[in-house]
């Protein structure tokens, strides 16, 4: 097994044409939160790969999960990270991709340009670390945030014109909801300390 | 040259002397309350009150005179409003009595640039933890950018709000670090981290309607653990997506052992550095305005009017 990368919470390792994520035990909180964790965060991840998967998402293809371990196995995909290849063109794929999870009833949790990898064969969403099934609006506008934002502090000179497009094929793909969505986002950004349109 | 800083955003009134970056006094008083939280219009009274008492002493510690000060930096935000005017009209008026020109100082920003002197680390995240803020910040593209935040109240307000319910006076901190000290029993409070974004909004409801079988001991070990735990997991969030390699830790907040030992393993266990702040410069200080403003000396400003809602990430930064 060969270490790929250490994330803030898990290690990925490349095994022949798998990866194996390792939820890492981490020693500053106490093992009733640790564990606790570490086994849902295993679980509900391996659980809405599947469904994304199973739906026809580009995702990696879930292989097996050990839950007493905190180890998912998945398909191992061939691709640059979206923040280092970033490319505004591609939003309007991204917020239909998007858009479709969202009509599984998942949320990313995560959503940012470092958690889409950019292949051969387009776009693929990674990292479920942080996915939870729901199909509240409040979840859902969570994500755009997360991603206006990240978009905002890593790609700031084409935040503008990426967020437009990725949000205009979002809200063509989602329909009749992203009105009850973009009110939500806007009270997100509200909520926020010291927003200055309060 | 002589800076002095006023800080006045919420229940602390405090004045600093920074000489080119050196600090030579710090002097401050906080408000607190027999019982309840602050009133804003209370904490303005008390700072007021002790306005100039506050000032000669920082100047006479320091050895000058008001005539020896050449620039002066005020909190500018954010705050709360009543708090914010003293700091404000107290500059305003020894600027125009002295001749000296004056500059607002973002008061988050200003706990930042004292954490780097103090600490002597050059580009950390920095988790802000106090009353109304909880901000993970770190510096990206000549701006602070806020990379995690709370999504609702501050962290120091919700150990405040829950330690209210147990009887504990404000500022509830220290005491429910004691208590949490002898809990044993960890009850499951809702862990809401959402990207780098924390909420304790829920924590606060659940405990509100615990059933109080559990002790005080056991209900501040529980939340201790719970909050510090989706604080240093949004940190180290921020420093993996920023590839930064410290921590520190300011703000109220970070007087607390447990969560400086919290951060301490987190940095440990990725080979990152971790420091903590000495307490005088922790907490909302005069010393740290200063020094921000002795930073920002070269900018050239004009609009003094207090920002309440003063974000982080709406300074430039040019002295970096």
């Amino acid at each position: 097994m060969k270490l790929m990368a250490v994330g803030s919470e898990a290690r990925l390792y490349a095994e022949g044409d798998r990866v194996i994520k390792v939820r890492d035990r981490k020693g500053y909180r106490i093992k009733e939160i640790d564990e606790q964790l570490r086994k849902t965060r295993t679980r509900i991840e391996f659980g809405i790969l599947r469904k994304c998967y199973t739906a026809g998402l580009p995702v990696p293809s879930p292989i097996r999960l050990d839950e007493d371990r905190y180890t998912i196995e998945m398909e191992r995909i061939e691709g640059v990270p979206f923040d280092t290849a970033f490319s505004a063109g591609k939003m309007g794929e991204f917020g239909e991709m998007v858009a479709k999870m969202h009509g599984l009833g998942v949320f990313h949790g995560d959503l940012t340009t470092a958690n889409i990898l950019s292949t051969g064969k387009g776009l693929v969403l990674i990292d479920f670390g942080l996915a939870g099934y729901s199909a509240k609006e409040e979840d859902r506008a969570t994500d755009l945030f997360l991603l206006k934002n990240a978009l905002r502090s890593r790609h700031g000179g084409e935040f503008e014109g990426a967020y437009r497009r990725f949000l205009g094929a979002y809200s063509a793909a989602i329909g009749k909801g992203f009105k009850g969505i973009n009110a939500h986002l806007k009270d997100i950004e509200k909520r926020r300390r010291y927003n200055e349109d309060y | 040259m002589y800076v002095l800083g006023i800080e006045s955003t919420a229940h602390t009134f405090g004045a600093g002397i920074v000489e080119d970056g050196k600090v030579l006094s710090n002097e401050r008083d906080t408000l607190k309350p027999a019982s309840g939280g602050i009133v804003p219009r209370e904490a303005a009274a008390h700072h007021y009150r002790l306005a100039s008492t506050i000032l000669k002493n920082a100047l006479d510690s320091a050895g000058i005179g008001l005539k020896d000060v050449d620039l002066i930096g005020f909190s500018q935000g954010p705050g709360l409003i009543p708090a914010l005017k003293v700091g404000a009209q107290v500059s305003a008026y020894l600027s125009e009595k002295y001749m000296i020109r004056r500059v607002g100082v973002n008061h988050c920003i200003a706990h930042l640039e004292i954490a780097r002197a103090c600490t002597g680390i050059d580009d950390p995240v920095m988790l802000y933890v106090s009353g109304g803020n909880t901000q993970v910040i770190t510096y990206l593209g000549g701006r602070y950018v806020v990379f995690g935040e709370t999504e609702d109240i501050g962290v120091g307000n919700l150990i405040d709000k829950i330690g209210r319910r147990m009887g504990i006076p404000f500022p509830a901190g220290p005491k429910i670090e004691k208590l949490a000290a002898a809990g044993k029993k960890y009850s499951s409070l809702p862990y809401s981290v959402k990207g780098m974004d924390v909420s304790f909004s829920g924590i606060e409801t659940y405990v509100s309607r615990m059933p109080g079988k559990d002790s005080a001991e056991d209900v501040a070990f529980s939340l201790q653990e719970t909050v510090f735990a989706m604080l240093i997991e949004a940190s180290e969030r921020a420093m993996a997506y920023c590839k930064k390699d410290s921590l520190v830790i300011t703000g109220g907040v970070a007087a607390n052992a447990r969560l400086n030992e919290m951060g301490s393993v987190m940095c440990r266990e990725r080979s990152a550095r971790f420091e903590r702040i000495p307490l005088e410069y922790a907490g909302d200080n005069g010393a740290m305005i200063a020094h921000t403003a002795y930073l920002m000396r070269d900018y050239k400003q004009n609009d003094f009017v207090v920002k309440p809602r003063y974000r982080t990430d709406m300074v430039e930064i040019t002295y970096r």
